[in-house]
């Protein structure tokens, strides 16, 4: 569904021809001309050159839009023309360069490798060119993926995003343990968080600048890259071009873009987004009792690893679903520290369910493609979808179990309703 | 209430009118007393779709986000909280009363409305209360001779916003200014007025000015031009 607003839109020639002296003399009563003014729709692609006009906008000066399903069901690597974008700050003024999926041109990029080392380090993307690469297919997601569906218990403010907030992506890029090790930085005992930053800042003088924090014995460092390429490419400007560094399993906000340090400290970055934004509660809270500026370090943690997630690819409300046997079909992620070891799919609204045979996924991080053929009768049908790990993890019935007010990680069982003819 | 002319003149309107998408597509809330305010204060950083998209938060809620936005640069004076507060959960809250005409302003009464205030309300969250701007990205009001290339330039980029590289004083800035035509041409003009006096902008200009009347804004706002065509139109103009 286009994301388009159609409301008349009163421009200012139509207001003069229409309104004539009329109009004109509103204008010479002091207070008086307040119009009522309309919106005018975001077009994705003249957003960020070379996105799919069809993406779905959620803030045009941050870059910030979501793929229609039926468009992202399409491809095993989801194209830079239609993953999904969410930059942080506006993509105009100093970082207008970000506003396109061409990859930026910084021959001279240099990380700044800091902190409590004997060796501070600067490794330029030239030196990274010539270290062994490796290639990660992971889902890349949004820690707001599926926000707008909290809505069923109390709006979370925000982007309002459906299920199009992620992507499958193949990145390629120099494995970050072995660098670090290999930088000889002689680190500090004490230096226990790593801490990325990238090349953007704020536009306000006194706003916090995006820098994530991980601790240095987090096992997903293991699987994480300092990425060059994505899908085969030099990695595009708006999705982190030249350098980003990509930790498979975790939500999009770790996963920093245009990485220009890395910090060894003895604590984590003081940064808002580290501190107070994109973590989730420790424990359950509620409507009126919490609010998004109710986070602290102590309460809450950080949105690192994927909760386990499923969701239903065909059939979608839109399409056209003939009776019979149908092929219900979708994928599955999780954080990738456990297998995926079933989908249950039930066409009867939760009553029964059944096993979809499950594709081997290319990587324990990327999409878990899954289908199960089924007979939907005629009428109105519910299709769910609900995925399992060998860790027991799995998704609730009612997502909104885990409100939280700033709507983070989705992850209830996926629901469809299908019109079959 | 709506008036009469502006009922008329929707109604003779059968199509929707795309004009040119800038990164900070034209989002509007509804109307209703300190809604400028928002529009005022709430544009810097995003668009006004996230506002938008949450509407039917409670009080309670908009208040946290609203405090939650400190850390991320919004700066207001507790009257400025409370006003933006009391708009965000009346009109953008669970139940909105209909939308009320934004016409009646404190400052309206009496007729004399205070540049100083407007420039505070609407401008200082990008240009900075000392008009210096911020490198890179908010172009300075202080010293910029921009404000006197042309008579009405000032309130052309105000009705229409301005986007495009632009050059003050050796510095570059290649950034969208949204429109601030919810604003009056008495406000438009007073905040022009009270910019071209401010700081040691007095003497900056080659030739005086006549001060801004609200007739002139209301002659320009009479005229279509994109943020682009008000890029063009300074180019044209420069010194």
């Amino acid at each position: 569904m286009t994301y388009v607003l159609r409301q008349p839109n009163l421009s200012r020639r139509e207001f003069g021809l229409l309104a004539g002296t009329a109009g004109l003399a509103m204008g010479f009563a002091p207070g008086l001309t307040r119009r009522a003014l309309a919106d005018e729709a975001a077009n994705a692609a003249k957003i960020i050159a070379g996105k799919s006009p069809d993406m779905i906008v959620h803030n045009a000066k941050l870059g910030v839009m979501e793929t229609p399903l039926a468009l992202l069901r399409k491809y095993p690597h989801t194209p830079k023309e239609i993953l999904f974008n969410r930059l942080h700050f506006p993509v105009d003024g100093e970082r207008k360069w970000t506003a396109t999926t061409a990859a930026p041109d910084f021959k001279d990029w240099t990380i700044l490798v800091d902190g409590l080392v004997q060796r501070s380090r600067q490794v330029t993307l030239a030196d990274l060119m010539t270290m062994d690469q490796v290639k990660r297919v992971s889902v890349m997601q949004c820690a707001g993926n599926g926000r707008s569906y909290y809505a069923a218990k109390s709006k979370a403010p925000g982007g309002q995003w459906k299920h199009g907030g992620m992507g499958n992506i193949e990145w390629e890029g120099v494995p970050l343990r072995p660098l670090l090790d290999d930088l000889k930085l002689a680190a500090s005992s004490e230096a226990v968080w790593l801490t990325a930053n990238g090349r953007d800042d704020p536009p306000e003088r006194e706003a916090t600048d995006f820098a994530k924090s991980y601790h240095i014995d987090d096992p997903a460092l293991d699987n994480a890259i300092l990425a060059l390429k994505m899908n085969g490419e030099p990695i595009p400007a708006s999705h982190g071009g030249p350098v980003r560094l990509i930790i498979p399993g975790y939500y999009g906000n770790m996963n920093v873009k245009y990485v220009t340090n890395l910090l060894l400290d003895a604590a984590q970055s003081p940064s808002a987004f580290q501190s107070k934004a994109y973590r989730f509660p420790n424990h359950p809270v509620e409507p009126g009792k919490f609010t998004v500026a109710d986070y602290t370090t102590s309460n809450s943690r950080p949105t690192y690893g994927f909760q386990i997630m499923s969701v239903i690819f065909s059939p979608l409300a839109e399409d056209t679903v003939k009776h019979g046997t149908v092929e219900i079909a979708g994928v599955a992620w999780n954080d990738g520290t456990a297998p995926i070891t079933s989908v249950e799919v039930s066409t009867d609204g939760g009553a029964s369910w059944r096993d979809a045979m499950i594709e081997k996924p290319e990587s324990p991080w990327a999409w878990h493609h899954w289908k199960l053929p089924a007979k939907l009768a005629k009428g109105t049908t519910d299709i769910m979808c609900r995925a399992t790990d060998a860790f027991g993890r799995t998704q609730p019935l009612d997502g909104t179990a885990r409100w939280q007010p700033k709507g983070y990680e989705w992850n209830g069982v996926d629901r469809v309703t299908v019109t079959v003819t | 209430m709506k008036h009469p002319l502006t009922a008329a003149l929707c109604l003779a309107l059968a199509t929707g009118w795309m004009t040119e998408a800038a990164a900070g597509s034209r989002i509007e809330l509804p109307e209703g007393p300190n809604r400028d305010l928002v529009y005022g204060k709430c544009r810097t950083c995003h668009d006004l779709q996230y506002v938008k998209d949450s509407a039917g938060l409670d009080q309670y809620s908009w208040g946290g986000l609203l405090d939650s936005m400190k850390d991320f640069g919004l700066k207001l004076t507790d009257q400025q909280r409370s006003e933006i507060l009391g708009y965000l959960a009346t009109y953008l809250g669970p139940n909105p009363p209909p939308a009320a005409p934004s016409a009646d302003q404190p400052q309206m009464a009496g007729g004399e409305v205070d540049g100083a205030t407007v420039f505070n309300e609407q401008c200082s969250s990008c240009h900075q209360p000392n008009g210096q701007g911020v490198p890179a990205n908010f172009p300075p009001l202080a010293g910029n001779r921009d404000l006197f290339s042309d008579r009405l330039f000032p309130a052309y980029v105000l009705l229409n916003g301005l986007e495009g590289k632009i050059t003050v004083d050796d510095h570059h800035f290649d950034g969208v200014m949204p429109p601030f035509d919810h604003l009056s041409d008495a406000e438009i003009a007073a905040v022009i007025n009270y910019v071209r006096g401010a700081w040691t902008n007095a003497q900056l200009a080659d030739e005086t000015f006549a001060a801004l009347e609200a007739s002139d804004v209301a002659n320009v706002r009479a005229k279509t031009m994109t943020a682009s065509e008000v890029h063009a139109y300074r180019e044209a103009h420069l010194d």
